[in-house]
């Protein structure tokens, strides 16, 4: 990702905004709080009580979850269950074991990274043209962009499957990935912060005989870094976690993705443990985004709106 | 939505270079567009007009106009599906709206761990329905843990599950719980940019909590509320990963919703043309209901 800095450019890349330390903003986020709004000690003990039992209620399914997942298949009745003790790796060993759910696991890393990287890749180049370029037809193509908004997905699925079932894209991973490809909402996300970018950089670029591949290359996306990794982190866990799309074109148990495996591993007998051990496993690597990107997360759902 | 603003236009050129420009904005926005063009608009497009044929997967594809709508009019399931899905949002909206506004108030200033605290709530957001639903089988199991917890006030401890009366509370309940952690950050965000002076100022003239909230917060959050709103609508007449997850439809279609018919009958009967015309009918009750919340909620805007 890092590109190695163009020679000769005259115009350095803008500084990122240097961010307060902590003490800093925290003393400039009590001295703006009157102390009539910071709240009296009665009214902070409620708050904090209950935000505390707000804050179990929401944690309980993961926490259920995990030790469940832990538990031998026959200790799952409710309450003594709940006691993280006596733990056991059995499902985990039946789970991993299996053929299915490594294949699953596989299946989704496929369509997550593949994904991403499509995503981000023609949505930066679309966005950088729509925000930067004169060209015919821009204008109509921006408005079938937008004219799809409002339009449920559902009504675009029937043809998008029926069109990939008469190619023979059912069961394949191009079939399951290219359609998802073409994401509106990246496209609108990367135009609107390309816009905010001064054509000065990029007219510098060129004067040094930077072709436009290179000034892309170069100049724009290492620009782009910061909605880069908003973006991709959500694109990721788009895919992910999608459910519909995957489950109908993945009939075959081996071209399952994890959602839908969980699913029907769900509808089957399978005991509890087992069952929610391959949650788990789905579920660490969306913990693990959530913890790493967690500032993307929240400036990116506050800054666009984006649906998580 | 804006226009696509002339950023580019700093003079009016013409000739070789503006051409050149023109090549490469077509270049770069093209692979994106195509796939677009294949994916996305044509199959909106074709998705209407499949909606006047009888076209399934092995054949058929012959324009037969209104018939999908006047069987869909007729369909006792299609009416099931709208009662179960508009329940589900009755609940699940307000619902969701509701822990939004309260969480995003009780976190709004800064104090210690008001970090942990958003997050721990936001955490259900970033977590796939169907792994969240298998749990969730469990806690609204008979005697489990959400069956324990209403028995405390004189419910019975039967699995909501299993009732036709209680199963779409149920998932509502899973809805709210998915869901909140999004409009709060979105209203968190809202409340920031509210001017202090506002507050400071109903609070030297004796304004309390109650009132500072009615008076001066709410207002100023209207505009967001309404964004919440449609979001919410829209992604709750859509509800159908944790349905199928945890209910299948069942028990006896009580939790049947809209994108479960629409699923049954393109990818089990593969009745392509019919499922078309249950998503235009997904189609025009957002873009009602969307009308709708405008003129009760978006006023004076």
């Amino acid at each position: 990702m890092t590109a190695p800095p163009v020679e000769k450019t005259p115009v350095p890349a803008p500084e990122p905004p240097v961010r307060p330390s902590r003490r800093l903003r925290k003393e400039a986020e009590r001295d703006f709080v009157p102390a009539g709004l910071r709240g009296t000690l009665g009214g902070r003990i409620v708050r904090g009580v209950l935000l505390t039992v707000a804050a179990l209620a929401t944690i309980f399914p993961f926490y259920a979850m995990v030790v469940l997942s832990l538990k031998p298949s026959a200790a799952v009745e409710f309450p003594g269950s709940l006691l993280p003790w006596p733990l056991t790796g059995e499902a985990y060993d039946s789970v991993l074991g299996s053929q299915d759910v490594p294949r699953w696991l596989l299946n989704t890393l496929v369509y997550s990274v593949v994904s991403v990287v499509g995503v981000l890749l023609l949505a930066s180049l679309a966005g950088y043209a729509f925000a930067k370029k004169r060209f015919p037809g821009r204008e109509a193509m921006f408005w079938s962009f937008l004219s799809m908004v409002m339009v449920p997905y559902h009504v675009t699925m029937i043809p998008t499957f029926a069109m990939i079932a008469k190619l023979g894209g059912v069961d394949t991973y191009w079939g399951l990935i290219v359609p998802t490809l073409a994401n509106a909402q990246a496209v609108f996300l990367m135009r609107q912060f390309i816009q905010g970018l001064p054509d000065e950089l990029f007219e510098a670029a060129r004067l040094d005989g930077c072709s436009e591949w290179q000034v892309f290359r170069r100049i724009v996306l290492p620009l782009l870094k910061p909605i880069l990794a908003t973006l991709g982190v959500f694109v990721f866990l788009w895919h992910w976690n999608d459910f519909l799309w995957p489950l109908v074109i993945g009939q075959s148990t081996d071209m399952r993705t994890l959602t839908v495996g969980i699913a029907s591993l769900q509808q089957q007998n399978v005991p509890l443990n087992v069952v929610l051990s391959g949650s788990v496993i789905a579920f660490v690597p969306i913990f693990a985004a959530y913890l790493v990107g967690q500032r993307y997360f929240t400036e990116g759902v506050t800054a666009s709106g984006i649906k998580g | 939505m804006t226009v696509v603003a002339d950023h580019t236009r700093r003079t009016e050129r013409r000739g070789p270079q503006a051409r050149r420009e023109a090549r490469i904005g077509l270049l770069f926005v093209l692979p994106c567009f195509l796939l677009f063009l294949a994916f996305r608009f044509g199959p909106g497009v074709a998705g209407v007009l499949m909606s006047f044929t009888d076209y399934t997967l092995t054949g058929g594809g012959k324009f037969i106009g209104v018939d999908n709508f006047t069987r869909l009019w007729a369909d006792p399931l299609f009416w099931k599906s709208l009662k179960v899905t508009v329940l589900y949002t009755v609940l699940a909206v307000p619902g969701t709206l509701i822990a939004s506004v309260a969480l995003a108030l009780l976190t709004r200033r800064a104090f210690r761990g008001s970090k942990v605290f958003r997050s721990v709530f936001f955490l259900p957001v970033v977590t796939s329905l169907v792994l969240a639903a298998t749990v969730f089988v469990w806690i609204f199991s008979t005697g489990g843990p959400w069956a324990t917890f209403v028995s405390w006030f004189g419910m019975s401890d039967e699995s909501w599950l299993t009732s036709d009366t209680l199963v779409v509370p149920a998932l509502a309940v899973v809805g709210i719980w998915s869901r909140f952690g999004y409009g709060m950050l979105i209203l968190l965000a809202r409340m920031q940019d509210i001017p202090r002076e506002l507050e400071e100022a109903a609070l030297t003239d004796g304004a309390g909590p109650w009132q500072r909230f009615r008076h001066i917060v709410l207002p100023q959050l209207r505009p967001a509320l309404f964004f919440l709103a449609v979001i919410e609508t829209t992604a709750s007449f859509q509800v159908f990963d944790a349905v199928y997850t945890m209910t299948g439809g069942g028990p006896a279609n009580a939790s049947y919703t809209l994108v479960f018919q629409l699923y049954d009958a393109g990818f089990k009967y593969f009745d392509l043309g019919y499922a078309s015309a249950i998503g235009v009918a997904l189609f025009v009750l957002t873009l009602v209901v969307a009308v709708v919340q405008r003129l009760v909620i978006g006023k004076d805007q």
